[in-house]
């Protein structure tokens, strides 16, 4: 009798297991790819960019990435950087990765020392955690949805992004970027154009207070940034980018290739609404309540800093 | 018989706690690096403010420390745009969690000892989970 019950109490845990990894796994966007989508193998124009596209592991946002979507960070193969760009690199206070100065930061020397130093928000000084812009290319990599909205004289695309409710300007009309612009822009200057199949962006302009990625990874005012975006299926863009910045990195670096899927109507529609949430980052909500109130004092932090 | 039973029971909650807890989840905004999630507590609250805010929502609530004295806590929630998705509207949300409504909330405390915390799990007076578990919330 007693055996029956442990074996029943095994059989139990078994079941209960396995629903606890599915929805894990669901959770975490691993279902996004585990179900294959019916519309991915449609026919599509691959100059047709139009929809809301999204690396996150749900449809709206707020979550991680999609699998096979590429992470958050830039690329962990880093360039080795200037003495400049070193001491910028050392002064940026990130809270993603491995926690600083813990075993699991010493015993993945394979990751990127940008991956291995995160501390409390309250004690880091990343300026998006105060609503402050995340620039480019981190915009890119955040994985919440966007969009490309191309004019119909082709003379420019506006790209929407949903995380603090942001949109930069893209000229298609031949113009090149500024070459010593007056005001660096928290977005740059952006100009593109198609290569084949590929839509092609460079940006130059850039505002240097901006982090390249979650990392902490920095860049300067002299940061070049390419994006090439190419429609692989009706559901999938693929995205790899080039920083050129002597001033910080001693080589151009190339981003991992990151990948947006489209989302399907039901996957963004909400109370009845379908479209982007606005998902401003306003400081009376964020920095006087969230901060003040529930960062500042975890991470040991008197209010009001 | 019922001993057996018991001891079976009793092992299988425990393995499933904590293997529901210990599904690792990414940070968002970087704040979960504060938090403590080796050592979740579980305590009985009364809600003083419910905020269905971007980026973070948050829970603000009183607890009864070992004393009996009331303490202010606040609860770190996750992005209304995973509440949304989940069917938890700002209406739906807002209406089951009105100052002074009693939970039962299981959180991260912050490992600086402050009263602050990451919300794990709340469940209402009705014995229902309210909100998402942070297992479910993947931010």
């Amino acid at each position: 009798m007693r055996n029956r019950l442990w074996i029943a109490a095994f059989v139990a845990v078994l079941f209960v297991s396995s629903m606890s990894l599915a929805q894990a796994a669901q959770g975490r966007g691993q279902g996004a790819a585990a179900t294959p989508s019916s519309t991915a193998s449609l026919p599509f124009d691959p100059h047709d960019l139009s929809g809301i596209w999204s690396r996150n592991s749900q449809g709206y946002g707020g979550g991680g990435t999609c699998r096979g979507c590429g992470d958050r960070g830039f690329s962990n193969d880093v360039p080795a950087m200037t003495p400049e760009g070193q001491k910028r690199f050392e002064a940026n206070k990130p809270s993603y990765g491995r926690a600083l100065g813990t075993p699991a930061a010493a015993q993945h020397p394979e990751e990127a020392v940008g991956r291995r130093r995160a501390v409390p928000p309250g004690q880091g000084n990343d300026l998006v955690l105060k609503c402050n812009p995340s620039g480019m290319p981190r915009m890119v990599l955040y994985p919440d949805p966007m969009e490309f909205v191309f004019d119909k004289n082709g003379s420019q695309v506006v790209q929407t992004f949903q995380w603090t409710h942001q949109w930069r300007t893209i000229y298609t009309d031949g113009r090149k970027v500024p070459e010593d612009p007056d005001v660096n822009h928290w977005y740059g200057y952006s100009v593109g154009h198609w290569d084949g199949n590929t839509f092609v962006i460079d940006s130059y302009g850039f505002d240097d207070r901006t982090w390249v990625d979650h990392f902490g990874y920095p860049h300067s005012d002299q940061m070049k940034l390419q994006e090439r975006y190419r429609r692989v299926d009706h559901d999938t863009l693929e995205l790899s980018m080039t920083i050129t910045d002597p001033k910080t990195y001693t080589k151009p670096w190339v981003s991992e290739t990151k990948k947006f899927k489209l989302l399907k109507k039901e996957e963004i529609s909400y109370d009845g609404w379908y479209g982007m949430l606005e998902e401003i980052c306003a400081p009376i909500d964020e920095v006087d309540n969230f901060v003040e109130r529930v960062v500042n004092p975890a991470g040991g932090v008197e209010s009001g800093k | 018989m019922g001993n057996q039973w018991k001891r079976v029971t009793g092992v299988l909650c425990a393995i499933v706690e904590v293997m529901v807890l210990s599904i690792p989840v990414s940070a968002h905004h970087g704040t979960n690096i504060s938090y403590d999630h080796q050592h979740p507590m579980t305590v009985k609250a009364t809600v003083t403010e419910f905020r269905f805010a971007n980026p973070h929502a948050q829970i603000y609530f009183d607890a009864k420390d070992e004393k009996g004295n009331i303490v202010h806590w606040s609860g770190e929630l996750t992005n209304p745009s995973n509440l949304m998705h989940a069917g938890w509207t700002k209406k739906r949300s807002e209406k089951e969690l009105p100052p002074g409504t009693p939970l039962t909330i299981t959180m991260a405390p912050a490992k600086s000892g402050a009263h602050a915390g990451v919300v794990l799990k709340i469940i209402n007076e009705k014995g229902e989970q309210v909100l998402l578990g942070r297992e479910q919330q993947l931010e």
